[in-house]
């Protein structure tokens, strides 16, 4: 089926890799992934005041404008798009005084009809492909890479928009089994990463990635997957700073679920390796998910 | 709407504690019981408990004696695995429809013994384990279960057959089917009992998830020796012991996020019960309690925190936990907490225990729709303060945790006071439905010789598959005095049963031995059944040949047979020594003293009124009211002025009750069913005779002895408060500071006062309402509004009532400022010293026992425990009860309490006593001491060691009421003269025990 | 261009913060939370992924904001705060103190009183850093 796909800024930028590998990932699957005609940002981060409707207008003008191209559905791949459209479209239909407001505000756009529905691409994999199906498809199973899952924040909460379980997801676990890998299940899957803290508290940040990290590295993991750009590069590239302030520390490879996909699937492709702080490709090799390139170690 | 013809019925629907003691209560004053329960048999969750606090008593242990009492009653009825299905009629005139449904098993011939459960070959999880253990289709609910029958799961059974072809008692039924009947009744009392919270819903806990979380109740079968681990405390990862325990408060209580705004009351307590008694299992275990307030509010219960924290080393850490988080390998669990001081500390726990809170069940409030009763908005059965035990339907009372989360006193003292309602409802048609069995005269077996009966067991496969019974039998028949001997494939089954008298008869036998199980629950059986045939009860021995041998020596038949015969041969002994042994019947003076015209004495006497029997109430001052005079209103909203003035106009009204007032007690004399009082009124004696007294003599408000109270009109205490409000005094634009806690929870007056927090929050409110400008300040140790109370202390927060803790070791100051008074603190989140200008300082003192207290306990010979308050004979079982029989307690006299817990408290005094007063005649117990002058040198050592005053020294001799002995033979054993002996148990009758064991030959 | 000091960009600078009234009042218009029914409890810091760096615990902020102490608008706590929601979804009360965080800062903020100061990172960092997290700064720090 085709699928109307919201990018958001960093997927079009420092997450190339991201929107690649699901691009590739979702043609292997049968669908195909049709970028929005008009979009602009989704007005990151949510909107927490009350009386605060004009940071609304953002995310809400994206919903307007899938319903313009006559569909009823969004799939993004950032987790923070993805919270911040499912947050504005909650907040609409719960209060439609406040969707008149914005409407009428919006003169020159159509008004929303709350026909459009928000979908995360990983929902997207569980619901509508479902993991046996995906099971099916996979030729290259990842055997013997233990896999940590992370969450984050974004996915999860608040439970309003939640994709699975607040406190106890499985999405991820199902999806590296369908894999054929092993999931180190772990407490830290479900806290925040840092977010923008990134920004002006870097080493705070680097503590963070530390201890999210280490859970993985004492319990033999090989890396960590996760699904959104900002907790990727805190925890891959700032994690491999903490490697300067702590002693001893090494960064374990950090890979979003895409990518994992897409070697799974035995698809051809660069997965944008040479855009992490720690390449994942000398792991992969090793464990065999990869073949040996010439001129690797 | 009530029914012209009330029928003297009541239906229980419950068999937990609560049920248990209402049905108690009422088959011992004239009524016929329906007792009901859902399950195979009755026990509720009290069975499931390890041991109950704050005695840390065995719950089986205090409980088993009310199951087998129930049995065995003659007015109770027991329908188990039974539902109501439908209830129409009014108040006097129930027609109940129930559906008992398909068991499978027939209970009138299930004996108990379990082969079909050894041998059956489908396993299903174990209901009464929580799911940590597992049993047979074929089970038996406990192992002390009442009615000791089995029951088939149909789910689970696969219909093999083995079960009815090993059954010997051939009980089973394999196409049973449900049964519908129909029972009228008088009135109904609902006790359904609670549900723990399904801590699955706290996800961030982890429970369903990670194996060493457990909840409370789960914890609570892992203690027990009838458990999955057979009292080990293990972890259910790896079978380990734990060594570090953490217990997690509020699980399902005061949780918005659970949809609980409440708080369930008990859970303080039963963790720190359940933090003890692990550590009492295992020394090495090191438990942590992490809680916000510690509500140890009941009477014992601030000591038994005390102890836990000084003796038994238990760590309270007081914040609340975000999430449990678990290593996936190895099990253990790590928790984050926030200390009071600000830091946030990582530390590992071997286990964790959540201390979950209560529900209602789905099928009770289901049951409620049907019947017509309203539920409150958190799906407990809806009661008023005024009378705690009604329902919105008349003559549809309620009791126990389904009205709201309690503990076991307090259940027990409303199933008591619901069975006063009960009762009062149709006291007209007492003992219109009850059998008293007409019994044959006893035979006179004076100067004839023993000629005994020996009765043999088989037990089924119990006994006879260890034990060679059959020559037992010829063993003993050829032992001197033994005329006749038979063995019986069950003793106890009702085919066997009428066979005896037959066989009694026939032989003409005067001594009876039955040689089975154990005298704890069927010598009584055993011994109606003797009756019947004319002989006196205690011509009987037995002998267990099943507990104390089958059962241990299962791997060694010779050796057990051997045991076997020498059981025998004591029993034979004895017999030939036993003599019969008198009832005494004592006439009862139909009527009771209360003493206190208070709340709690009020609503007593009106409730004995109820019942048709005559009231005389002593009260020491001109007026009626006690403390509640100063009340105005409380803190579920009463008009308490109003309650008094009708609760005042009804007792004066009343044609049974005489009121003394400006009387004083001056003597009591008597015993149970037979007192004599004497009151002084002015300066008149009068004499008084009843059959019971209700001590119902109250508390008092002690006077501050700090915070300038006295010095400054501007302290005042939290009643004083009340009175100014009620006159309207001006509070808007003022600062009030509360302190709580002022004179108790401190070492001179270790407890707490109960009613305290709640009634500064019930104040603060009233302020607020009344001046919404007005500042109030309540600085608190811990807030204990416990219960539906919470929501009060909710509503003042929102209302801007700021709480701020102070710890004992940094109490508030008070001091006289420019203007007003200055209250200083110390904010317990910011660490930082707070200085708050106060316009009012209200006080929350202790309540403090009455000092008559000490008199009035020496004139009834009842003892004061060791703060002041009355001693009950059993805390948790017998709230209202004194070890002296026929005294009885109500109201604060025993300790604090709020107005509802007193009323309900009184009508159980009422319903205690009606158990007494309600017939005109009362037996003694037969095995009762008895002295020989000749030998009593009178030193008093008998006197002292009873615990039942039952024996005193008069004229220097050692003299026996026989009305109050119960037999416990203290007495006899203290004795050194040998002039005490226990009648049944003679020194001379123990040594023939002896004898015959020692000696091959008599 | 300021250097990379340890720890981080520097703090702007002096803050002058006015608040007339009760701090309640200004936050009830920004985020209708029962501020007041906290308990005190303690579940929202011990969950807190952040406590260590904080000045302040939370449940120490709202305190603050209870007992009407204006210094809570000072604290490097509120700027910590990453709106993870981990606290709004544990307490026991209800209470979304993410949303009572981010009325402290929109009291701050709309004072026209900035909370970023980008000028200490590099070009490279610039160029590195998602695109979301300046969004995200920019909504969260600026008035």
């Amino acid at each position: 089926m085709e699928l109307l796909y919201y990018p958001g800024c960093t997927l079009k930028t420092s997450a190339v890799n991201l929107e690649e590998s699901a691009f590739a990932v979702a043609e292997a699957l049968g669908h195909s992934m049709i970028e929005m005609e008009e979009w602009n940002c989704c007005g990151v981060s949510a909107s927490l005041t009350e009386d605060d409707l004009m940071h609304h207008l953002a995310p809400l003008r994206n919903l307007v404008h899938a319903e313009d191209q006559g569909m009823d559905r969004i799939v993004t791949l950032c987790d923070m798009c993805s919270n911040t459209l499912k947050q504005t479209d909650y907040r609409v239909r719960e209060r439609e005084d406040d969707l008149k407001t914005l409407n009428d505000f919006m003169d020159q756009e159509n008004d929303y009809r709350m026909t459009v529905s928000v979908q995360h691409f990983l929902e997207f994999l569980r619901d509508d492909v479902g993991w046996k199906t995906l099971k099916k498809k996979v030729v290259n199973p990842l055997k013997g890479v233990r896999i940590m899952p992370y969450y984050g924040c974004m996915l999860l909460r608040p439970r309003e928009v939640a994709i699975d379980d607040a406190e106890e997801p499985r999405i991820m676990a199902d999806l590296i089994k369908a894999l054929g890998a092993e999931v180190v299940d772990n407490p830290y899957k479900i806290e925040c990463c840092g977010s923008y803290k990134t920004i002006e508290e870097k080493e705070m940040t680097s503590r963070r990635a530390k201890t999210i990290s280490t859970y993985a590295v004492e319990r033999d993991a090989d890396l960590i997957m996760l699904s959104c750009p900002l907790c990727k590069y805190n925890i891959d590239q700032r994690g491999k700073e903490a490697e300067l302030l702590f002693d001893g520390y090494s960064q374990i490879p950090v890979m979003y679920y895409t990518q994992l996909l897409a070697i799974a699937l035995g698809l051809e492709g660069d997965w944008g390796f040479g855009a992490h702080a720690v390449d994942p490709t000398p792991l992969l090799e090793e464990k065999g998910v990869l073949p040996i390139s010439e001129g690797s170690t | 709407m009530t029914a012209e013809n009330k029928v003297g019925a009541v239906l229980v629907v419950g068999g937990g504690i609560a049920g248990m003691q209402s049905s108690l209560d009422l088959a011992n004053s004239g009524f016929k019981v329906y007792l009901l329960d859902s399950s195979p048999g009755i026990g509720g969750t009290m069975a499931q408990l390890d041991k109950t606090f704050p005695t840390n008593d065995c719950s089986m242990c205090i409980m088993a004696p009310k199951l087998v009492d129930v049995g065995r009653h003659p007015n109770i009825e027991l329908i188990t695995y039974s539902e109501v299905e439908s209830v129409e009629g009014e108040a006097g005139d129930f027609k109940v429809k129930i559906r008992k449904k398909a068991r499978y098993v027939d209970v009138e011939k299930c004996t108990g013994c379990g082969v079909c459960a050894k041998e059956c070959p489908i396993d299903a999880v174990s209901v009464f384990n929580e799911g940590l253990s597992e049993r047979r289709a074929i089970y038996l609910m406990y192992p002390q279960a009442v009615p000791l029958a089995f029951a088939i799961d149909r789910e689970k059974c696969i219909g093999c057959g083995l079960c009815e072809n090993l059954c010997l008692a051939d009980a089973i039924v394999y196409d049973d089917k449900d049964e519908l009947s129909e029972i009228n009744v008088g009135s109904i009392i609902l006790c359904p009992g609670f549900e723990e919270f399904d801590s699955d819903q706290k996800g961030e806990y982890g429970h369903g998830r990670f194996p060493n979380v457990v909840s409370s109740i789960e914890f609570e079968r892992i203690l027990s020796a009838s458990g999955p681990y057979k009292s080990h405390v293990l972890r259910a990862s790896d079978g380990k012991q734990p060594k570090k325990i953490a217990w997690v408060q509020c699980v399902g209580s005061r949780d918005l996020g659970c949809g609980a705004d409440y708080c369930s009351s008990v859970c303080c307590t039963y963790a720190i019960k359940e933090a003890v008694i692990a550590k009492e299992h295992v020394p090495s275990i090191e438990p942590t309690i992490f809680f916000m307030d510690m509500r140890t509010f009941g009477k014992g219960f601030e000591s038994y925190y005390n102890r836990a924290k000084d003796e038994y080393g238990v760590r309270f850490l007081r914040c609340r936990i975000s999430e449990i988080k678990e290593d996936p390998e190895t099990h253990d669990l790590t928790i984050q907490y926030e200390t009071e001081d600000g830091q946030l500390i990582e530390e590992e726990f071997d286990m964790a225990v959540l201390s979950v809170g209560f529900t209602s069940k789905e099928d009770s409030r289901d049951l409620a729709g049907r019947m017509g009763i309203d539920l409150n908005e958190r799906g407990f059965c809806q009661t008023q303060e005024e009378c705690p035990v009604e329902t919105s339907r008349d003559g549809v009372f309620v009791c126990g945790a389904f009205s709201g989360p309690k503990d076991i006193p307090e259940t027990v003292m409303e199933a008591s006071g619901a069975a006063a309602k009960a009762s009062g409802l149709i006291s007209e048609a007492r003992n219109t439905m009850v059998e008293r069995k007409a019994l044959p005269p006893e035979l006179d077996v004076t100067g004839v010789g023993p000629r005994i009966g020996v009765f043999i067991c088989h037990c089924g496969i119990n006994i006879g598959g260890y034990v060679d019974v059959p020559g037992l039998v010829d063993y003993a028949r050829g032992l001197p005095g033994v005329v006749y001997a038979e063995d019986n494939l069950y003793t106890c089954s009702q085919d066997t049963q009428k066979r005896f008298v037959e066989t009694i008869q026939e032989n003409h036998l005067n001594r009876v031995i039955v040689a089975s199980c154990t005298p704890r629950t069927h010598e009584p059986l055993f011994q109606a059944t003797i009756r019947e045939a004319g002989l006196n009860a205690h011509l009987f021995e037995m002998a267990n040949i099943r507990d104390q041998c089958s059962w241990v020596h299962m791997d060694d038949r010779s050796t057990a047979t051997e045991k076997a015969r020498d059981l025998v041969r004591m029993a034979i002994a004895k017999a030939s020594i036993i003599e019969p042994l008198p009832m005494v019947e004592l006439d009862i003076t139909q009527s009771a003293l209360v003493v206190g015209g208070g709340l709690s004495g009020m609503i007593s006497a009106l409730a004995i009124a109820e019942q048709g029997y005559p009231v005389d109430l002593i009260e020491a001052q001109s007026e009626l009211g006690g403390v509640m005079r100063r009340i105005h209103h409380s803190s579920e909203g009463m008009d308490v002025q109003g309650f008094l003035r009708d609760t005042i106009g009804k007792v004066d009204s009343n044609p049974l009750i005489t009121v003394h007032s400006n009387s004083q007690i001056i003597d009591i004399d008597g015993y149970i069913g037979n007192y004599r009082t004497t009151v002084e009124q002015d300066s008149d004696q009068i004499e008084i005779e009843h059959g019971v007294v209700i001590v119902a003599t109250g508390a008092v408000e002690s006077k501050p002895e700090e915070y300038l109270f006295g010095e400054d009109e501007r302290v005042v205490t939290q009643l004083d408060l009340e009175g100014m409000m009620a006159e309207g005094a001006d509070l808007s634009g003022k600062t009030i500071a509360m302190i709580q806690c002022v004179g108790s929870r401190e070492e001179h007056r270790p407890y707490c006062s109960r009613v305290c927090c709640t009634d500064a929050v019930k104040n603060a409110l009233a302020i607020k309402e009344a001046h919404p400008d007005a500042n109030v300040y309540v600085l608190y140790r811990d807030m204990r509004t416990y219960g539906f109370k919470e929501t009060l202390y909710e509503r003042a927060r929102a209302e801007g009532v700021i709480f701020i803790r102070y710890s004992l070791d940094r109490k508030p100051t008070v001091a006289k400022g420019k203007d007003g008074l200055v209250v200083g603190t110390r904010d317990h989140i910011l660490d930082m010293d707070l200085e708050i200008e106060a316009d009012l300082v209200v006080l929350a003192p202790a309540i403090i026992p009455q000092p008559g207290n000490a008199d009035i306990g020496k004139l009834l010979k009842v003892p004061l425990n060791e703060d002041g308050f009355f001693l009950e004979a059993h805390v948790k079982l017998r709230p209202v009860d004194f070890s002296t029989e026929g005294v009885f307690l109500a109201g604060m006299a025993h300790s604090p309490k709020f107005i509802g817990e007193a009323i309900a408290q009184a009508y159980a005094a009422a319903s205690r006593a009606c158990t007494i007063i309600s017939s005109d005649k009362f037996e003694t117990e037969a095995t009762v001491s008895s002295v020989n002058e000749a030998l009593c040198s009178g030193c008093g050592l008998c006197a002292a060691a009873c615990p039942y005053l039952a024996i005193e020294l008069v004229d220097g001799k050692a003299v026996v009421t026989t009305a109050l002995c119960k037999g416990c033979g203290v007495c006899a054993a203290t004795c050194r003269s040998g002039a005490v002996q226990q009648k049944g148990f003679k020194d001379e009758q123990i040594l023939s025990l002896i004898k015959g064991a020692l000696c091959e030959v008599l | 261009m300021a250097t990379e000091t340890e720890g981080g960009c520097q703090d702007s600078a002096d803050k002058h913060i006015v608040v007339s009234g009760k701090l309640i009042d200004e936050l009830e218009g920004l985020c209708e939370e029962d501020v007041f029914g906290c308990y005190q409890c303690g579940t929202c810091a011990a969950g807190c992924p952040f406590m260590d760096e904080m000045d302040l615990t939370v449940d120490e902020v709202l305190r603050y904001v209870i007992l009407d102490k204006k210094e809570v608008l000072e604290s490097k706590t509120i700027w910590l705060c990453a709106s993870c929601f981990a606290c709004a979804e544990r307490c026991p009360r209800d209470i979304n103190i993410t949303k009572i965080m981010e009325a402290l800062r929109q009291i701050v903020l709309r004072q026209n009183i900035d909370e970023t100061d980008l000028e200490c990172l590099t070009d490279e960092e610039k160029r590195s850093i998602p695109q979301m997290a300046f969004v995200s700064l920019f909504r969260k720090n600026i008035g």
